[in-house]
């Protein structure tokens, strides 16, 4: 079992607290093996946070620069960022609360359809919104997970491929109608495939964008937690991992704001 | 024109069994380490990029440096 996989399982001992989500999840929907750290969601409460916390000071593990695992920066979408060693490979960590472009009630039937579930992982249509980042290499995976959506509906709010939005309209066009408030290039497959594949990749330049005026407003709001890192990261290398939390908490008080308008 | 979004190698995943997948999960793990110091200053999800002091480039990831204070 994947290093992972196990740390999913010690995140969850008792009670689900934590949802892989991202590249492992890309895994376990056995689209691709892309990504060499593991990434997720994590239930917004300090109990949750903390058990987590206390999985990883287990193994040794550190923090990287990034938010306090704490439920006031989760909050505001902040993602928290621990690594450490074991046998040979470097483990990484990612942790947020609040994932990009998911609505809260997606998130809530998310925690309700994964209970039990072992390993839990997101869903299709999540792990799509998430892969909906600044990085262009991350949209032949949304076009993958549209197709295996069973919900005609997901599949054409997701589809990357001009032949398969033809399909699926010539088999619903009152649903296509009604999708093309949400996602306007869907009036654009009547004017050919063409055209359509063009309004495929212009939609991606969009969603591109949007992602990286999120990140740029996020690092505009990180700028003085980054200046003091380097020395605050010093002060850490000699404390045990509660120590560097609780550290940690206290610096990113003044200079980390629990409010960003992204 | 194709519309195939992954490789073969890659949709190849559905076929094996969840031991297969498993394995072949962990030795690609292994594998990855060897590209460790191209990432190391790099982040893979959330809200950051790259830590302070570095910057991404088209070129790859390289220290950052400032104008000199004069």
């Amino acid at each position: 079992m994947t290093v992972y996989l196990e740390l999913t399982r010690e995140f969850n001992a008792g009670a689900l607290r934590a949802v892989i989500c991202s590249g492992q999840a890309a895994v376990l929907h056995r689209l691709a093996i892309a990504s060499k750290d593991g990434d997720w969601i994590l239930r917004e409460e300090p109990a949750a946070l903390a058990h987590v916390l206390g999985v990883l000071a287990r193994h040794g593990a550190r923090y990287r620069f990034g938010a306090p695992l704490d439920v006031r920066w989760m909050a505001a979408g902040w993602s928290a960022h621990l690594e450490f060693r074991r046998a040979g490979l470097r483990v990484r960590t990612d942790f947020f609360t609040r994932p990009p472009r998911i609505h809260p009630n997606e998130l809530a039937q998310m925690w309700s359809e994964q209970e039990g579930r072992d390993p839990p992982f997101t869903s299709e249509r999540i792990l799509a919104e998430m892969k909906m980042t600044d990085r262009e290499k991350d949209y032949p995976f949304i076009g993958e997970l549209a197709r295996r959506m069973k919900d005609p509906r997901d599949r054409l709010l997701y589809s990357r491929s001009a032949d398969d939005l033809i399909e699926l309209a010539r088999r619903d066009q009152e649903l296509v109608r009604e999708l093309a408030a949400r996602r306007p290039l869907l009036e654009r497959i009547g004017a050919g495939r063409r055209a359509l594949a063009e309004a495929i990749q212009l939609e991606m330049l969009d969603l591109m964008e949007r992602d990286a005026r999120r990140l740029a407003a996020y690092r505009e709001a990180s700028s003085a937690w980054a200046e003091l890192w380097p020395s605050l990261a010093r002060e850490l290398e000699d404390l045990s991992l509660p120590e560097a939390h609780e550290r940690m908490t206290e610096r990113a008080w003044e200079r980390l704001p629990r409010e960003v308008r992204a | 024109m194709s519309e195939r979004f992954l490789s073969e190698e890659d949709l190849d995943l559905a076929e094996l069994t969840w031991e297969e997948l498993l394995a072949w999960w962990d030795l690609w793990l292994h594998q990855a380490q060897s590209t460790n110091e191209l990432d190391e200053h790099l982040y893979s999800h959330g809200v950051f990029r790259v830590e302070p002091g570095w910057k991404l480039g088209p070129e790859g990831v390289r220290r950052a440096t400032y104008p000199s204070r004069e």
